[in-house]
């Protein structure tokens, strides 16, 4: 392994605040796939400080006032890609309809990180385990992207297409990440498994249900790490819908999960490991969405 | 070739108009241009939490941080808590009264985190500190004095 300098950035690059989306689109049909957009940065400067990219063009899109939003409206929360996710933990905190979301984003890096990232940097990165992205998928939540050429919405679970591989053209970019309106009666909860406090997840998983009583009335469960991409599961979720849950059935439901993912092993976990870990995590966090949907905090 | 910017930022209260290649860090500007060394560069990935500045009030890492990026931004180094006269701030004299410093070199962004927490939190408990300093990180594992020190200026 090269040994890297990460205290000075070598790439060389030109560098472009633009203050409209109009404006990126035109710098990025003018320079392709040699520009990169950056937003925190808190990927990306790491990525290009290892010498992994080393784009020859980056355009901040910090200083766009259009991404950077909150809106309730419509049966949607909208949230620009821009935003920040101290913007985001703030905004859950105030309406905690949101559980997992903010769950997941209070566990996101550390205070500095959420001062600096944002949503859409962590979707855009597509890491398998984006911490943002297992919330976001059990809510049904979909993104919009934006050319030059027009716009369109895409779901979430097609926006992943591997490990740092999105559905978005170069001539891209994604400027809003729309989650439909959250029923009163439902519970959701996301939790992760790291090595230390403020460290990327080994392992994390979200679920987003609603109860009829004792009956399990729906359930989205959605995982990071666990597969090239953050994952939809939507075949354990099967084993409690409609039914009346007991902890036989979750656990029914917690052995499925483990085949259903797809985890490698890498410096984080093994792959034995991350089979195990899924189905305890799982069931911590299926039932804390129980609860909550049941009416506890 | 690069071309060089004009940036303007405020830096603990006075302006600056700096020359900077696009790839210029924050921190290096900060210790390298003007001379403010108090901010540390560790780990350079994020990790430590060393390079600790507040920029326009938020604590932001500066070795991740182009200084392109930060054109009109008010930021503040460890060199601007103390007040104009020299004499330092609470924070600082509870780290000196606790001992919460060993080899020194997390300080700084230990500081600034402590001054952080209290300024939206003004008595926090143990473990809102610890979370709050999570990502700023004490090799010299020295966390048991700097969190009594931080919370000893709660009231
Ligand atoms: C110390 C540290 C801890 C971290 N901890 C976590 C963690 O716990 N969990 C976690 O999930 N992540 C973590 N991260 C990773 C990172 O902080 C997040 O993924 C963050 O949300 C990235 O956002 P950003 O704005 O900094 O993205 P950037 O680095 O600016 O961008 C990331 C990528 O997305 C692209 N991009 C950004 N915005 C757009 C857009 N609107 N349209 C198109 N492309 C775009 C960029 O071109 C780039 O390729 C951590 C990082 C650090 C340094």
């Amino acid at each position: 392994m090269i040994t890297v300098n990460t205290r000075i950035l070598k790439a060389e690059f030109e560098y472009f605040t633009p203050n409209t989306i109009k404006e990126v689109l035109h710098l990025l049909d003018q320079y392709g796939s040699d520009a990169n957009v950056i937003a925190g940065g808190t990927d990306l400067l790491v990525r290009m400080k290892n010498e992994v990219i080393s784009p020859s063009h980056l355009i901040n899109i910090m200083k766009i006032s259009e991404m950077s939003f909150i809106k309730a409206e419509e049966g949607w929360l909208r949230i620009g890609a821009a935003t920040k996710w101290h913007e985001v933990v703030e905004f859950c905190a105030k309406d905690r309809k949101y559980t997992a979301l903010y769950e997941a984003s209070c566990s996101l890096g550390k205070v500095q990180v959420r001062n600096m990232a944002t949503i859409g940097g962590n979707l855009c990165t597509a890491s398998p385990a984006a911490d943002s992205a297992p919330a976001l998928l059990v809510f049904n939540s979909r993104v919009k992207l934006t050319s030059a050429q027009g716009e369109r919405i895409i779901n979430l679970e097609d926006f992943f297409k591997g490990v740092n591989l999105t559905a978005m053209a170069p001539n891209e970019i994604m400027t809003e990440i729309q989650i439909p309106s959250i029923n009163n009666g439902m519970g959701s909860a996301f939790m992760k498994i790291t090595r230390v406090g403020a460290d990327i997840s080994k392992i994390s998983c979200a679920v987003a249900l609603e109860r009829q009583g004792d009956i399990c009335a729906s359930c989205k469960i959605a995982m990071g790490a666990v597969a090239p991409v953050p994952m939809k599961i939507d075949q354990a979720n099967k084993i409690v819908i409609g039914k009346k849950v007991d902890a036989s059935l979750v656990e029914e439901m917690e052995k499925k999960v483990s085949e259903e993912i797809n985890p490698i092993t890498d410096i984080r976990s093994t792959a034995e490991y991350r089979r195990k870990t899924a189905a305890i995590l799982l069931k911590d966090v299926f039932w804390k969405a129980w609860h909550r949907a049941g009416g506890d905090k | 070739m690069m071309k060089r910017k004009m940036v303007n930022f405020k830096v603990n209260g006075e302006l600056h108009e700096v020359l900077v290649e696009s790839n210029a860090l924050l921190v290096n500007v900060l210790r390298e241009e003007l001379g403010l060394t108090g901010t540390k560069y560790s780990c350079g990935t994020g990790q430590c939490g060393s390079c600790t500045v507040l920029v326009n009030g938020k604590p932001a890492l500066s070795c991740l941080m182009l200084a392109v990026a930060v054109d009109g931004a008010d930021i503040v180094t460890i060199e601007g808590l103390a007040k104009p006269d020299g004499s330092l701030e609470p924070v600082q004299e509870a780290f000196l009264d606790h001992s919460a410093i060993q080899c020194g070199f997390c300080t700084p962004g230990m500081v600034i985190m402590g001054r952080d927490l209290l300024n939206k939190n003004s008595n926090p408990s143990e473990s809102e500190i610890q979370e709050h300093i999570k990502g700023t990180l004490c090799r010299c594992t020295g966390y048991t004095s700097i969190v009594r020190a931080i919370k000893s200026c709660g009231k």
